[in-house]
């Protein structure tokens, strides 16, 4: 049982260096990471109706290794520097024009050089699972001191440290409400949700650092500024891609931020949408959306249990159980390829609001839902 | 509301000053979730640092806070040793005051 409980979050690690072997390997392989994501969809579709519980043992205790689950969540650290070297490395290739031709790596056949169909392959590889960052960075921007430095880094390889702070600061304290960028209000889809979530939090990230540095007598303008500090921890890839490519290493590495944060941003809106909390109320089950069909929950680390995660957010991933709360029924993987074309989740969604309208809300929350429709 | 917990070197005690309320923590879990166990009626919300309902004043003993609570504690309370409960390690006995209150 040990075993199981803990093996079976491994998907993404496995995947994330099948990924990195795909570049590596080069041709068509470049586009490894993209194929593995269709066949995840696939997977994830196919399950939607298993629904699994958290599992303890009859003394309550979990299944969970913390040690073996934090190791996991720090080497993760690294392979998603690796990925970005391995990207660096074929951009490096292309713009000095390398053949294209089969070399041998130690008796390993390999492309040597890279064709730019194929090099836009490793690139859209490279952007889906470095997006894969989140789950870990999310994880341990809760969970415990060192976690909090490395959730940091996690999140800088995607240009994108502000939200270690905007995550717990904000998004925790004023789920469900105007004041936080993260959740989506009803109607707004999730190309402007990108967008409009993560220059919010950015913002507020901001705003954090100048409130805290003021109280100290500091300026704004200072490293001890982590709001600056999180876009400096995202200079190496910078300088990695520029001298790597130049002008085509930078466009990579912004293709690769952008699908990094569209991914973060997709979670956030399919974790919230258009669910409403009454300010300075307690945050419970109902502000947010579970997904917990199987695939879904072993391979984002059960990110998907939000209705529990929000309430109790100290809780390691591996103890997150359903609580009853809304649930779409289906996983990530299904919903976000229905929330990439706006009218059709817009339809899909509506009986579910209805449903929570029903179900869950409170009176205030209804009135302040009926300013949406 | 009263405890005793057998001393295990695993395990600190913490006491509430002005009450004779004491409990345990387990090494590895926060001053909160040790109180809420032992049906100590701690304020919290968030349980993640960010709203500052679980702040108490450390009177004696040493702490690991989790967090930097500076977000969420003025200047003048962290001099004044208040800590957030659920962003709290122990490393030692602890002797803390706690509104209970609010
Ligand atoms: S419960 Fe919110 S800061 Fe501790």
């Amino acid at each position: 049982m040990k075993f199981y409980v803990n093996a079976r979050y491994l998907i993404v690690p496995i995947m994330s260096i099948i990924t990195i072997l795909g570049v590596l390997i080069g041709g068509a392989y470049a586009w490894v990471g993209v194929a593995l994501f269709g066949i995840n969809t696939v997977i994830d579709t196919l399950t939607k109706d298993i629904h699994l519980r958290a599992d303890f043992d009859s003394q309550g205790e979990s299944y969970g290794i913390k040690t073996f689950q934090y190791g996991i969540m720090y080497f993760m650290l690294p392979v998603f520097i690796a990925l970005q070297i391995a990207l660096a490395y074929r951009i490096f290739q292309f713009t000095a024009a390398t053949p294209v031709q089969i070399d041998l790596f130690y008796g390993i056949a390999y492309q040597s050089g890279i064709s730019g169909i194929n090099l836009i392959g490793a690139v859209l590889s490279s952007g889906l699972w470095a997006g894969l960052g989140i789950i870990y960075g999310h994880e341990l921007s809760h969970n415990k001191k060192e976690g909090f430095l490395v959730s940091r880094l996690v999140m800088a390889l995607s240009g994108a440290s502000h939200f270690t702070y905007a995550h717990v600061y904000n998004h925790h304290l004023d789920l469900g409400h105007e004041d936080d960028p993260a959740t989506a209000p009803r109607g707004r889809n999730m190309y402007a949700h990108a967008w409009l979530s993560h220059m919010g939090q950015s913002r507020y990230s901001y705003n954090l650092e100048e409130g805290r540095l003021k109280k100290q007598g500091k300026s704004t303008l200072n490293v001890d500024n982590r709001w600056i500090l999180g876009y400096l921890y995202s200079l190496p890839s910078l300088v990695l891609f520029v001298w790597a490519g130049g002008l085509i290493g930078i466009a990579a590495l912004f293709a690769v931020w952008v699908i990094a944060n569209f991914l973060l941003e997709a979670l956030n809106f399919m974790g919230h949408y258009g669910l409403i909390r009454t300010h300075g109320l307690p945050v419970e089950h109902r502000h947010s959306w579970d997904n917990d069909s199987v695939f879904t929950s072993w391979f984002f680390i059960e990110i998907g249990r939000q209705c529990d995660h929000h309430v109790r957010g100290e809780t390691y991933f591996w103890e997150l159980d359903d609580v009853k709360g809304p649930n779409y029924g289906i996983g990530y993987f299904s919903l976000f390829v229905i929330a990439l074309i706006p009218a059709l989740f817009r339809r899909y969604v509506e009986k579910h609001l209805a449903n929570w309208d029903e179900k869950y809300a409170t009176d205030d929350e209804l009135a302040i839902a009926a300013k949406f429709s | 509301m009263f405890k005793i917990f057998k001393p295990s070197p695993t395990s600190y005690q913490v006491k509430l000053a002005g009450s004779n309320t004491e409990f345990s923590v387990q090494r590895g879990d926060s001053l909160l979730n040790s109180a809420l166990s032992a049906g100590v009626q701690w304020p919290f919300k968030c349980k993640v640092g960010s709203c500052g309902t679980c702040k108490c004043q450390l009177l004696e003993g040493k702490i690991n806070p989790q967090l930097d609570f500076s977000y969420v504690l003025d200047g003048s309370e962290i001099q004044q040793g208040y800590i957030l409960a659920c962003q709290t390690m122990l490393k030692s006995d602890l002797l803390v005051s706690l509104d209970l209150d609010k």
